[in-house]
């Protein structure tokens, strides 16, 4: 079945079965690995993707549910070679140890703060609660979230 | 972000953060190639029985199955192992676990491959199976193995105890009991293999141990060591359960019956807990006997450690475990005796604090315990008896390197966690219960006696100029290949823009051992220093030639060039490069890491991995508040202090003290792999449960620096010591907080509840 | 192939069933497609529901609340009228799954899947929620209670859906709690839950009581005995100790791998005691 949606802005098609789950569709059909599939349950949160700027859990997508969204993946988060505030903070606070869980921590952040822009630590860690790191204890994860979101409302240049 | 020098001692950002957080670093998981087949293991589903016939007539019928391989497709040894080789790749004759692989299917896609596996009927007779390691012991119990159910017996011993403990004012007695942790990596076991033109096998896989899975891959197939090439590339987390063969030898096997095509295994989470490691379950008995004044005396203790199916390094985790019994305390009797015993339960293996979690937990405890008796404070019985330079520790060791034990429990005592621990305590809330514990642990380093730990380190400068080191150990986390940029950069003063990595790659980088043991950046560090020290060198004579100097002095490198300070002259690096061959452009240095020098008369049992003489330390402290009305438990505050030499990257070093503790505090709290007569019941992320971020509180991490003066710009390794203090560190806060003291972890909500409602001091 | 419709409305929704009256219903699929994927549960046909506008949003119609069943959790938390006027059922909602699962997963899902742990089912329970089912033969009004039967068992027709949850305003109430009991703080499923409702005079006597609890019996427990064994006393521990002791008795837990039927018994009472301190 063809299936056309915007993928990172860009007008994408693919043809595939109409149940494929939505992160193989990234992953295996286009290429686009920034994703990762964790656990299959929605229980780890590694294959975060944003559609129409909402966190979802792409393991528990069908890909005909994505017709005609926006769909924001890691890729797409840097608008023209710049990194997001968030990406950059995540560099700059040590919040990445083996990196597979940051994707999908990165893009769960970004709507977090898109929704609230002065969170307290406690409420990014609600914000990022369903999004599971094995390496890092989340304390750094906090830290960068929190100061990607101070740069965010002074309106710092990206 | 502006460029910075890299400096060492300096907060530097992670050399691979950038490709991370961009999605673009390609983990094995995301390699592919062209026309690939799937292949996947079909388990045995039973936890012991004899395989007396496999249909796999309608599987190999079904469409786009490629092609379906039993034992007798395997041409070698068809056993892999670590150190003991007793694991099938495909079971022939019998399964010893539920994750036993007995047939190996090839498909066209995923979705054909679950299909043929469900399709394959294995006709079993059942077997009585044993899943309790005491019971595996006793003369009647079914036999995992022909030899027997006792892996390894093993005494350490120093002292007398006997003649000890009748001298001792005050003696303590308890047990406990550990079950099995998983890794829970998010990135599960996967690799992707195919066969060159010249009959090679290339391997793309998520490992800890590039250099050694060919040996293990060889040995099991039956085919040459170097006509097998791995590539390791970052691991979306190892915690020691990629350490040994995980998909290799079956991937390899498939790879070899492909007809050249590429074949790709990825366990999903449910296979990745079936079949994967777990942290041994142990139970232990300990018995503590002190003088009047706290002054331990004598130790003993009795460690039975459940090493499932197969041996992986079920061995060397008890010796490790064993040698750690004592904690890191003075204590001059001690007998401290080890079972590692096969059972039809999960397989145990490598895991972060490999053996040393659980017996923190039993020590720990035990001083807690002997301080209540004597009425001291817990603090003060530790700081009594904590290890110094020169003492031997309760394994009979020389401490002759940094032991900062002292310095990490005096810093926790000035913390205000512990100076103001009374005030937050009164200050619950109403149905609330607030208590403070610490733990004191330590961690030995490195492979110990009986196997070389070495690492070899290639660096290069490129044609462009820029430094190429070729790292031998895989990165899983833990950052090793940023603080490999670090050290480089420092000591050839480049910045990290002139800097390049290769992860491991067995045709490219030099054998230097596995990442496991907190040994890689101690260890291919040392290397890698000797090599940029040599290159730094080969650099400044060559550039001395091009400036037709007549003697190399004077000269130095700065970022891009080698300048000349008398005459300012200049010779940009890539100009170097370019102008000298490859041969002339490289460094390759050796180095093993020191072992202890005492004949300790004792452990003999042990062949590798025994005893051990550079250990990291830490203080930790638990802040807990236990609700009356469910008996959950809280930690509202925690304190880590650390000691590991120098600190070569204070954000390094603290992002691993932060996830240390937040899996020790999943294996206090909530983490179990539960277990029906050896079947797994909760395989899953949504029954096995590790902390969200809302489970971890704010970690306050201290470092207390010494000295290691044979490491790596003075630096241990601290990747496992955190680990073991959460466990006790919280076990005492609950004791301090209700006064029930639990011997059993998870310490869950209802064991809490059971043991304040029974009245006893104790959990059953 | 299996296949999956995107109906866009009511109508094209009757033509789905039509086609394949067989067909399994689903809006953020937080639940049904775990077990679709992992292949413990096989539906021939899927129909998401997620684009079908009619089923979303919020209404208020003075006394009651009207809720589209695929209203997202996170559309719900933010919905001033919930928080408002429905403050039990807003606590509730916080503590399902992660922001993730909320994203995507719907009330209608929640108490379609009618799991005895389902976060939002309590508070439903005690404001008598009553379910809106519409098939292409009409419409039906249930009162929650009824329209769960047991453990992922309701009394849904086949080609019908639920549309909409009804809730009347618990105005004659001043005092809403509930609270969950997991094994970790977020992702986790409810081991015990409560949600009350009270009226308390302005004595501090308890004049109305409404209480259930979550994870302890094949549904939702709700007991009137305890109900009544607090009307007309304050909210003391004695008090509520002896209403605890009732609800024991009520309720009849499992034993599972998260919890023991004890200990779930034992916090079912015990969470009454929270009241004490709930205002």
């Amino acid at each position: 079945m063809k299936i056309s949606f915007y993928l990172n802005g860009k007008q994408t098609d693919v043809d595939v079965p109409p149940d494929r789950k939505f992160v193989n569709v990234l992953r295996e059909d286009l290429g686009i690995t920034g994703a990762k599939e964790g656990c299959g349950a929605g229980e780890c949160g590694s294959c975060t993707i944003l559609v129409d700027g909402r966190a979802c859990l792409s393991c528990l997508m069908a890909a005909v549910q994505l017709q005609g969204r926006q769909v924001t993946t890691i890729e797409g988060l840097a608008a023209g070679g710049t990194l997001h505030p968030v990406q950059e903070a995540f560099i700059e606070y040590g919040a990445v140890q083996c990196g597979f869980c940051t994707p999908g921590v990165i893009l769960a952040a970004v709507h977090l703060l898109n929704q609230n822009p002065d969170p307290t630590r406690e409420q990014i860690r609600v914000g990022l609660s369903g999004n599971l790191c094995r390496c890092s204890g989340y304390v750094k994860i906090v830290d960068a979230v929190e100061a990607a979101a101070r740069k965010m409302r002074e309106g710092k240049p990206r | 972000m502006s460029i910075k020098m890299l400096e060492a001692g300096y907060p530097t950002p992670r050399f691979d953060a950038m490709a991370k957080v961009t999605g673009e670093e390609k983990y094995a998981v995301d390699h592919t190639r062209e026309d690939i087949l799937w292949a996947g293991a079909k388990r045995s589903g039973i936890a012991h029985g004899i395989i007396r016939g496999i249909d796999l007539s309608e599987a190999r019928a079904l469409k786009g199955v490629y092609a379906v391989l039993t034992r007798n497709d395997v041409a070698g040894t068809n056993r892999q192992g670590i150190v003991h080789k007793d694991q099938p790749v495909l079971a022939g004759s019998k399964v010893r676990h539920c994750g036993d692989p007995v047939a190996l299917v090839l498909a066209e896609d995923r979705d054909t491959l679950k299909k043929a596996l469900s399709l394959i009927e294995v006709d079993f007779e059942p077997l009585h199976g044993v899943f309790d390691p005491e019971e595996a012991l006793k003369p009647e119990a079914p036999l995992v193995h022909e030899a027997g159910n006792l892996l390894q017996k093993a005494v350490v011993r120093v002292g007398n105890t006997i003649e000890a403990f009748n001298e001792c004012d005050s003696v303590v007695e308890d047990s406990f009991e550990v079950p099995g942790q998983e890794h829970a990596f998010i990135e599960t076991e996967n690799g992707l293999a195919w066969l060159e033109p010249d009959g090679g096998i290339v391997m793309i896989v998520s490992t800890q141990a590039p250099f050694r899975d060919r040996f293990e891959i060889a040995h099991a197939l039956g085919i040459e060591v170097d006509a097998i090439r791995i590539i390791a590339p970052y691991l979306g987390g190892g915690f020691g359960g990629k350490d040994g063969a995980t998909v290799q030898c079956l991937l390899a096997l498939a790879a070899l019956h492909a007809g050249g095509r590429p074949v790709k295994m990825c366990w999903d989470r449910e296979e990745s807990f079936i079949a994967g490691y777990k942290r041994h379950p142990v139970r232990m008995w300990y018995r503590l006997g002190s003088m009047r004044d706290g002054t331990l005396h004598a130790l003993q203790c009795r460690l039975i450690y459940d090493t499932g199916a197969y041996a992986h390094l079920g061995v060397e985790v008890m010796a490790l475990g064993m040698e750690h019994a004592g904690g890191p305390y003075r204590i001059p009797n001690t007998l401290i005796e080890g079972w590692c015993v096969y059972t039809n339960n999960p397989i145990s293996g490598a895991m972060r604090g490999f053996g040393v979690c659980q017996t923190s937990f039993g020590i720990e405890r035990m001083m807690d315990l002997l301080a209540s008796k004597l009425g001291m404070s817990r603090l003060d019985i530790r700081l009594k008896n904590a290890l110094l330079r020169g003492d031997r520790n309760c394994a009979g060791v020389t401490l002759v390197h940094s032991t900062g034990i002292v310095p990490c429990l005096e810093t926790l005592g000035r913390h205000c966690l512990w100076s103001e621990s009374g005030k937050w305590k009164a200050a619950a809330g109403p149905f609330k219960r607030r208590g403070v514990g610490i733990a004191a642990v330590s961690n030995a380093m490195g492979y110990g006696r009986g196997l070389p730990d070495s690492a070899i380190a290639r660096v290069e400068l490129t044609r462009e100029g820029k430094i190429r080191v070729y790292g031998g150990v895989a990165d899983m986390g833990q950052g090793n290949a940023s603080a490999f940029i670090q050290m480089a950069g420092q000591i050839l003063r480049q910045d990290a823009s002139r800097m390049e990595i290769v992860q491991p790659d067995t045709s490219r980088t030099h054998p230097s051992g596995s990442s496991s043991a907190g040994r890689t950046t101690y260890t291919y560090g040392n290397a890698l220093i000797l090599a940029c020290k040599e290159l730094k060198d080969k650099l400044l004579h060559r550039a001395a030639l091009m400036l037709m100097l007549d003697e190399a002095r004077g000269l130095t490198l700065i970022p891009g060039k080698v300048r000349h300070l008398p005459s300012g002259r200049e010779v940009p690096l890539d100009l170097l490069g370019r102008t000298f061959p490859e041969t002339d452009r490289i460094a390759v240095k050796q180095f093993i890491m020191p072992v202890a020098q005492d004949d300790v008369d004792t452990g003999k049992e042990f062949k590798i991995g025994f005893p051990h003489v550079f250990f990291s330390f830490a203080a930790h402290l638990a802040c807990v508040e236990v609700d009356e009305l469910t008996g959950k438990i809280d930690v509202k505050g925690y304190l880590a202090v650390t000691e590991g030499g120098r600190v070569l990257n204070p954000t390094g070093f603290e992002q691993q003290v932060h996830g240390a503790v937040a899996q020790g505090l999943g294996y206090g709290l909530m983490e179990e792999v539960l277990l029906d007569h050896g079947r797994i019941l909760n395989p899953n992320f949504t029954g096995y449960i590790i902390p969200t971020s809302l489970d971890v509180p704010e970690v306050a991490s201290i470092c207390v620096e010494t000295v290691e003066a044979t490491g790596p710009f003075g630096m241990k390794g601290i990747g496992e010591v955190g680990t073991n203090a959460p466990l006790p560190a919280i076990a005492g806060a609950v004791e301090d907080a209700v006064g029930r003291r639990l011997r059993r972890s998870p310490l869950t909500a209802a064991s809490i509840l059971r043991a304040t409602a029974s009245g006893c001091g104790v959990d059953g | 192939m299996r296949k999956v419709f995107l109906p866009g409305s009511l109508e094209e929704l009757w033509r789905c069933f039509e086609e394949r009256p067989q067909s399994t219903v689903y809006a953020g699929g937080t639940d049904l497609l775990v077990g679709t994927y992992n292949g413990v549960l096989n539906p021939e046909t899927l129909i998401c529901l997620d684009r079908i506008e009619e089923l979303k949003g919020v209404g208020d119609l003075g006394d009651s609340v009207r809720i589209g069943s695929c209203t997202t959790h996170t559309e719900l938390l933010e919905e001033p009228l919930v928080q408002h006027h429905l403050p039990v059922l807003w606590w509730a909602i916080t503590q399902i799954g992660s922001p993730l699962v909320r994203n995507m997963g719907t009330i209608g899902g929640n108490i379609c899947t009618a799991s005895p742990a389902g976060d939002t089912l309590p508070p439903l329970y005690i404001m008598k929620a009553e379910v809106e089912l519409i098939s292409k033969g009409g419409v039906r009004l249930m009162p929650i209670g009824d329209f769960i039967t047991g453990p992922r068992a309701t009394r849904l027709h086949g080609a019908e859906i639920l549309t909409a949850v009804w809730v009347k305003k618990p105005v004659e109430y001043n005092l809403s709690h509930f609270e969950k009991v997991g094994l970790r703080n977020a992702l986790a499923c409810s081991v015990v839950s409560m949600a009350a409702l009270l009226r308390l005079a302005s004595d501090g006597l308890v004049e109305k009581a409404a209480l259930a609890w979550g994870s302890v019996g094949p549904t939702i427990v709700t007991c009137c005995e305890a109900e009544e064994a607090l009307i007309g006393g304050k909210l003391t521990a004695a008090r509520l100790g002896e209403a605890a002791a009732i609800v024991r008795k009520a309720v009849n837990p499992i034993s599972d791998i998260r919890a023991d039927a004890d200990y779930r018994r034992t916090v079912a009472g015990n969470l009454l005691l929270r009241l004490t301190v709930a205002h």
